[in-house]
C-alpha cells in the first residue's frame, strides 16, 4: 500500500461532483496551454466558456496550474477516467470541444497536432471522423503536422536565416572564384617560364645531337658500345624512379589508414543505457535480469502471437521484436 | 518529427560542442543536413526541444494507457517516440486503492474511539491519582 499523498489533482477529482467533467476539463486545459499567441486570462475564459454545462462544481484555477505543471501522472489519470467513463456520444463531443478550443483562430499549434490525435486514439475516434469532425468545424482538412526537425522546415519558417547564409554563401564563393584565378594566373606564368626552359633545353639537345652527327662519323663502332651503355644507364635510372613512387605510395596509405582511425568514432555513451530501456529496465540491472527481461518481452512481442491479426500488426511486431533483439545481443555482448 | 537526439545518440540535455561532435560523426548525408539546420540556432532548438518533451510526454502516456499502436500513431513519431510498455499500474486503479484504504482506516479509528477513549480517561486518571499519593507520601504537600 502507497503511502504517497494524494495529488492535488487527485483530491480535486474526489471532491468533484462529477469525475468525467473534472478529468475532461483538464484534458482541454492541457490543449489549451499548448496553443501559442494566447494569453493566461484568455485561456480561463476560453475554458470557463466551453465548459459552462459541466457539472463539477469546483473552481477552474487549480485545474489550469495542474496543466501548466504538465503534470504527467495527473494528465494520465484524467485520460484513464475520461475513457472508463465516456460512452460514444459523450468521447464525440470530447473531441469536438478539444478541436475547438484548440483551432479557435484555425492554426492548430505543432503540439497540439499530438495532442489532438492522442485523444482521439484514447477515446477511439477512427482518423476518418476526426478528419471529418475537424473539417466540419474549422473549414480545413486535417494536415498532417509539419516537421521541425527537418531542414525544409525551417527554410520555410525561417527564410531570414536562409538568405543571410546564401549571401555568406555567395561571398565565399566570389572569394574562393577570385583566388582561383589568381591561382590561374600564377599557373599561367609558371607555365611560360617552362615553356621556355624546355625551348632552351631542346637547343640544348640539338647542339648535343649536332656534336653525336659529328663523332658518328668519326667513330662508329664506339657509338654502338656508347649507346648500350645510355640504355643501360636509363634503364637503371627508370628502376629507380619506380621503387621511389612505390615508396610514396606505400607511405601514402599509411597516412590514409592513419586518418580512417582517427575518424572511426568512439561508441556513444548512453547505449547500454538505451538498450536497457527497451527492455524496460533501469542502468545497473544485471545479467540475469537483463535475460529474464528479454525472455518475458521476446514472448509478448513475438510476431507470431499476431499471426491471427492484420498483416501490419505482424509487420509491426516484428519491428519491435528486432529492436528488442539487438538490444539484448548489444548487452550480452558488453556485459 | 523525429527524434533526433536518439538518431545522432546523444542526451537531449547535451551542450552545443557535444552536439556538434555528435553531427560531425554522423555517416548519415541528410539526417546530418537536418541536424545542422535545427542545432545551429539556439531558438531553432528551443522550439525543437519543447514540441521533443511534449510528443515524448505523449509517448509515455500512450505507453501505459495502451495506446502505442493507435491509428494515429504512425511513422516517424511512432517509430522515434514508443516507448515499451511499462508495468506502471493503472493510475485510476491505484486512487481507488488509496482511497478505500484512506476509508478503512478512518472506519477503524471511528469503531475503536469508544473504547479507547474510555481507557484512555482512566488511564489519565490513575495517573494523576498516582501522581498526588506520592507527593502527600513525601511530604512536599503543605497539609
Amino acid at each position: 500500500m502507497s503511502i504517497a499523498r494524494f495529488s492535488p489533482f487527485e483530491l480535486l477529482l474526489l471532491k468533484s461532483r462529477s469525475q468525467v467533467d473534472t478529468a475532461t476539463l483538464l484534458l482541454l486545459a492541457w490543449v489549451l496551454v499548448h496553443r501559442q499567441h494566447v494569453s493566461e486570462g484568455q485561456r480561463r475564459r476560453r475554458l470557463a466558456q466551453v465548459t459552462a454545462q459541466f457539472r463539477h462544481g469546483h473552481e477552474l484555477a487549480p485545474v489550469m496550474s495542474i496543466a501548466h505543471s504538465q503534470d504527467l501522472q495527473a494528465i494520465q489519470l484524467a485520460a484513464e477516467v475520461v475513457r472508463k467513463e465516456c460512452g460514444k456520444e459523450r468521447c464525440l463531443s470530447v473531441i469536438h470541444q478539444a478541436i475547438t478550443v484548440a483551432t479557435d483562430d484555425g492554426e492548430l499549434s505543432l503540439a497540439n497536432h499530438y495532442i489532438l490525435r492522442f485523444l482521439a486514439d484514447l477515446l477511439s475516434v477512427a482518423p476518418m471522423t476526426l478528419n471529418t469532425l475537424f473539417k466540419e468545424l474549422t473549414g480545413t482538412p486535417l494536415a498532417t503536422p509539419e516537421d521541425p526537425s527537418r531542414d525544409t522546415y525551417w527554410q520555410t519558417h525561417d527564410p531570414d536565416y536562409h538568405a543571410r547564409k546564401a549571401r555568406e554563401a555567395a561571398a565565399a564563393e566570389q572569394q574562393h572564384q577570385q583566388a582561383n584565378a589568381r591561382a590561374e594566373q600564377q599557373q599561367r606564368q609558371k607555365e611560360q617560364r617552362d615553356a621556355q626552359k624546355q625551348q632552351k633545353q631542346q637547343e640544348k639537345q640539338q647542339r648535343q645531337e649536332q656534336a653525336r652527327q659529328a663523332r658518328e662519323q668519326e667513330q662508329r663502332r664506339h657509338q654502338e658500345s656508347e649507346r648500350q651503355r645510355q640504355r643501360e644507364h636509363t634503364e637503371r635510372e627508370q628502376q629507380r624512379s619506380r621503387r621511389q613512387n612505390s615508396h610514396q605510395q606505400g607511405s601514402q596509405e599509411r597516412r590514409n589508414n592513419d586518418s580512417r582511425q582517427q575518424r572511426t568514432s568512439p561508441p556513444p555513451p548512453d547505449r547500454t543505457t538505451r538498450a536497457l530501456s527497451i527492455l524496460g529496465l533501469t542502468p545497473g540491472a544485471t545479467r540475469i535480469e537483463v535475460r529474464h527481461a528479454y525472455r518475458r518481452m521476446a514472448q509478448l512481442h513475438h510476431p507470431d502471437r499476431f499471426y491471427s491479426e492484420s498483416e501490419h500488426q505482424v509487420a509491426l511486431a516484428s519491428a519491435r521484436f528486432q529492436r528488442i533483439k539487438n538490444a539484448y545481443d548489444y548487452l550480452m555482448q558488453t556485459y | 518529427m523525429r527524434d533526433l537526439y536518439q538518431r545522432l545518440a546523444v542526451s537531449p540535455e547535451a551542450n552545443e560542442l557535444e552536439i556538434k561532435h555528435a553531427v560531425a560523426r554522423c555517416q548519415h548525408s541528410a539526417l546530418r543536413q537536418d541536424a545542422e539546420s535545427v542545432f545551429a540556432v539556439a531558438e531553432r532548438r528551443d522550439a525543437y526541444d519543447t514540441l521533443h518533451d511534449t510528443v515524448s510526454d505523449i509517448g509515455r502516456l500512450r505507453a501505459r494507457l495502451g495506446l502505442s499502436h493507435g491509428a494515429h500513431w504512425q511513422g516517424d513519431v511512432a517509430n522515434d517516440f514508443s516507448l515499451p510498455a511499462d508495468h506502471a499500474i493503472s493510475r485510476h486503479d491505484e486512487l481507488v486503492d488509496r482511497v478505500s484504504h484512506a476509508v478503512s482506516l478512518y472506519n477503524r479509528w471511528r469503531r475503536l474511539r469508544g473504547p479507547w477513549l474510555l481507557i484512555a480517561v482512566f488511564a489519565s486518571g490513575a495517573g494523576i491519582g498516582l501522581a498526588l499519593g506520592l507527593a502527600l507520601c513525601m511530604g512536599l504537600l503543605p497539609m
